[in-house]
């Protein structure tokens, strides 16, 4: 993360630096998140129908899809917050299983951004974010809070560390949701529709830090809607219809030449 | 972005926008002719409401002055009985124990209204309207009760007084304010300052040998208003004392010591200051300090080692450990403390790992471990020691003293234990959850009184040879159990509004169960649950009047059956009654106002 500078002034292109990223290799690096035949049901709807997947280490995955397909499932999956019901989900080499161990291991590694940003409106930013690193990663009061400090001016709001949640813009909470999963310094990062909760203007706030993150090296896991963010910074994107995979590409293969009808069909409706 | 500045401007033209420094619309006066117009006369229904409403009112004035005003009211009753209904029968020559505890929460009020800040600017024309308000109401009831004819005119001048000074007060600038907290201590004053000029009759109680009542003119003995007036002072004194404090000291710091001293005051003034015990120095020395300083010490031990992080899985093991050893010393002849302490270290043991950390915060727990250990120490100790104060009966206070005391405690212990309730009941574990909702349904299925009278005959038949628990304690731990049922309810409420968002941000930074629920949970449910909370808690002060059934000596039965049947003040019940309604009904209404303040203030957090 050394090389995240000054988010607020990155600019955002729509259209170009696309393929800068799609090119990288990542074919040697290691595997972060295995996925085979994930498979979950509510009641007798299935939600997720044997999805497999492999997402390598500083690899950035865009997940799309029309709404009910799975996608929001599938990556809670990833850090039991739902609990599959068939295959296999390894992160970093811990296999999620019933042991209770292992979850904890996994969640204090793979950090969380919500939809709805999910602060803890009782606490000062300050403390939403020093919280879990002073009694998970038991650092001490002060470090803890230097950190949290250090991660409010990488998300560009270290002047807003004393107020409640409830005082902050919506694109302001969302920062310090990515500062609070951050500051337990995660391997992996997942995003679930970070951005869909928020009014336009404040969405590329929110984009810009996401997109510096995925820059500093991050492995990501993005759930949204934003087909920019997917054009242009993901390596990869996996398009999920009805709980299954039903593509995986490059941006540029996806976007200029999909396979599927279904992918055709969707790309129409987001596009048109 | 340029595209949008120009769609804004364009809006611009059609809508003006505010000027940068328009000021709000001044808010309308109404003259008080347009005002009862439009909010009680504005129709004929309106208006017919407010004749019949206003008649109504008249009506029950007159009644409810006629009966304070009647010449056959003993008002006597209560105000030479004043001590009798405050504490009982407690020795009058060890009186000053009870102005010592009188001062202590006086001293700690004082203080915390300067660290909370309470206390509001008031316009001075408010002021003079609220007088006004008065000097109307004193008007009214001059020309409504039974008075003679020079009665009538001297609360008439009164209400003149009154009336003068308030409308020419509310005539001033209304930028003119004055402190709330200045006014209170300006009506205190005066109040005090009554004492000693007029003559509200010289009342006492002469127990001597022949009971006799003594009511003379005068202004009121010296032993109520002396004390009453250095009360007023003391507590001017601690705000003052508070106000110097306040930015010397973080305000964390002041107002978790303020909280505390709040929970341990009362039990300290109890058992140290009223009841006076007479400690046996031989039995402390040989059994009571060697056991708390074994426990204190070893536990210290075990707990630092407990809190470390890197600890792991032994730890937890250990803790379990102690909890079983806990259980099994109620299986072996040994001292109640050592159960008690074994049981405190075992909690204690078991929330190590929650709150492990670094140095610092280890140090932080062992000192909380020691300072529970000492206090719990001290407390058995001076419940085990008898009581000098030579009272007949079986308890040593009676009468308001014994309301509070039995309402604080049944606070005190129903509060944790509802808390615990409640969060049993919401767990994922079937077998606390079966348990916690056994318990809550079957105490709310049985009427209070039953509770009561149970706790008070029948537990005692139960307890094993050799523990004698005073009737008292008895009620005071089933009526705590009554009301920790309830309060589960509530707080359970409060932990269901907790949204599933919150649980699973907490989960996904990978805290454990525990930790999620001492931090995220709990914390936002309390919040919630503060009005529901506030009201059980005017209900719990209210309800323990109960006592009077099984003839326990609480502020009810000295007025419903002690002072009436003193030779003097025979079938004095209806007076004594509004006397301590009205006591209830300030202690409540002072409750209810403060939850507004809490409620306020917490929601300014959220915003």
């Amino acid at each position: 993360m050394t090389d995240v500078t000054d988010v607020t002034e990155t600019e955002t292109g729509t259209d170009s630096g696309g393929a800068a990223r799609s090119g990288r290799d990542l074919s040697s690096a290691k595997d972060m998140i295995v996925c085979e035949g994930v498979s979950k049901w509510y009641g007798d709807f299935q939600a997720l129908e044997g999805v497999s997947a492999t997402i390598k280490e500083q690899e950035v995955v865009v997940v799309l899809g029309p709404s009910g397909s799975g996608k929001s499932t599938w990556i809670r999956c990833i850090n039991r917050l739902e609990e599959h019901q068939e295959g296999l989900i390894v992160v970093d080499g811990v296999e999620l299983s019933n042991d209770l161990r292992n979850i904890e291991k996994v969640r204090s590694e793979v950090g969380m951004v919500f939809q709805q940003f999910n602060l803890f409106p009782h606490l000062k930013v300050r403390d939403n974010v020093s919280l879990a690193p002073i009694w998970v990663r038991k650092k001490s009061k002060a470090e803890a809070e230097e950190q949290a400090q250090a991660l409010l001016e990488l998300v560009g709001i270290p002047e807003q560390a004393d107020k409640f949640p409830g005082q902050l813009s919506g694109g302001q909470q969302q920062r310090v949701a990515i500062a609070r999963a951050l500051a337990m310094e995660p391997k992996i990062m997942l995003f679930d529709e970070p951005t869909s909760a928020l009014d336009p203007e404040m969405i590329k706030e929110v984009l810009d830090v996401m997109k510096n993150l995925a820059l500093s090296g991050m492995t990501m896991m993005v759930v949204t809607h934003e087909m920019g963010f997917a054009k242009e910074v993901a390596d990869r994107i996996i398009f999920m219809e009805e709980g299954q995979i039903v593509e995986v590409g490059t941006p540029e293969h996806f976007f200029t030449n999909p396979t599927e009808d279904r992918t055709k069909l969707f790309l129409s409706q987001i596009l048109a | 972005m340029s595209e949008f500045a120009g769609a804004g401007a364009e809006i611009g033209s059609f809508y003006p926008m505010p000027r940068p420094d328009a000021s709000p619309p001044v808010e309308e006066h109404l003259p008080p002719r347009e005002w009862l117009k439009k909010n009680l006369f504005s129709n004929v229904f309106n208006s017919a409401l407010t004749v019949a409403a206003g008649l109504l009112i008249i009506v029950m004035l007159r009644g409810l002055l006629g009966f304070i005003f009647n010449p056959l009211r003993q008002w006597n009753a209560t105000a030479v009985n004043l001590r009798l209904l405050m504490t009982h029968a407690y020795p009058a020559d060890q009186y000053l124990r009870v102005w010592f505890s009188v001062a202590a929460f006086l001293i700690l009020t004082g203080l915390s209204i300067a660290v909370w800040r309470a206390g509001s600017r008031v316009p001075v024309p408010d002021v003079g309207k609220r007088v006004t308000a008065l000097g109307v109401f004193v008007t009214l009831s001059a020309l409504l009760a039974p008075f003679s004819g020079s009665a009538r005119l001297s609360w008439l001048a009164v209400a003149v007084f009154l009336l003068a000074s308030g409308l020419s007060v509310s005539r001033t600038s209304k930028d003119r304010s004055v402190s709330s907290l200045s006014l209170l201590v300006g009506v205190c004053g005066l109040a005090a300052l009554s004492l000693w000029v007029i003559p509200y009759g010289h009342h006492s109680f002469v127990s001597d040998r022949t009971p006799k009542i003594l009511a003379e003119p005068g202004t009121v003995d010296l032993t109520t208003k002396l004390p009453w007036t250095i009360m007023l002072l003391i507590a001017v004194a601690a705000y003052g004392v508070g106000l110097l404090l306040r930015d010397r000291i973080p305000a964390k710091v002041a107002r978790t010591s303020l909280v505390l001293a709040w929970i341990l005051t009362p039990i300290l003034l109890l058992f140290l200051v009223l009841r006076d015990p007479d400690f046996d120095m031989g039995h402390v020395l040989s059994t009571d300090i060697p056991i708390f300083l074994v426990f204190a010490v070893l536990g210290s031990a075990l707990l630092f080692w407990l809190t470390n992080p890197e600890t792991g899985e032994v730890g937890r093991i250990v803790a379990v450990t102690v909890l079983f050893l806990a259980f099994g010393s109620f299986l072996m002849p040994m001292r109640m403390v050592i159960r008690i302490f074994m049981l405190l270290l075992a909690i204690f043991s078991l929330a190590g790992p929650t709150f492990s950390g670094d140095r610092r915060t280890r140090h932080n727990y062992v000192a909380i471990w020691t300072g529970t250990a000492v206090f719990v120490s001290w407390l058995i100790t001076a419940i085990n020691t008898p009581s000098t104060a030579p009272v007949p009966g079986q308890f040593f206070l009676g009468g308001f003293s014994m309301t509070l005391m039995v309402a604080f405690f049944t606070l005190l212990v129903s509060f944790p234990l509802g808390v615990m309730l409640a969060l049993a009941r919401t767990s994922n574990m079937p077998i606390f959850r079966l348990l916690a909702t056994w318990f809550i349904e079957f105490v709310r299925g049985v009427p209070l009184i039953t509770i009561l009278i149970f706790f008070s005959v029948m537990v005692p038949l139960f307890l094993p040879d050799g523990m004698d628990l005073s009737e008292v304690a008895a009620v005071t731990i089933g009526y705590a159990l009554f009301a920790s049922a309830y309060l589960a309810e509530n707080v359970r409420g409060g932990i269901q509004s907790v949204t599933r968002g919150q649980h699973e941000a907490a989960e996904a930074v990978g805290m454990t169960t525990s930790q999620k629920t001492v931090f995220i949970v709990l914390p936002q449910a309390l919040r919630v649950a503060i009005p529901p909370l506030v009201g059980q808690v005017i209900g719990t002060f209210k309800e323990t009047s109960l006592l009077i059934i099984i003839g326990l000596f609480d502020l009810l039965f000295v007025a419903k059956a002690i002072i009436p049947n003193q030779t003097a003040f025979m079938g004095s019940t209806r007076e004594n009654l509004m006397v301590i309604s009205l006591i209830y009904w300030v202690i409540s209404y002072s409750m209810s106002k403060a939850s507004m303040r809490i409620e306020k203030r917490v929601g300014l957090g959220e915003q």
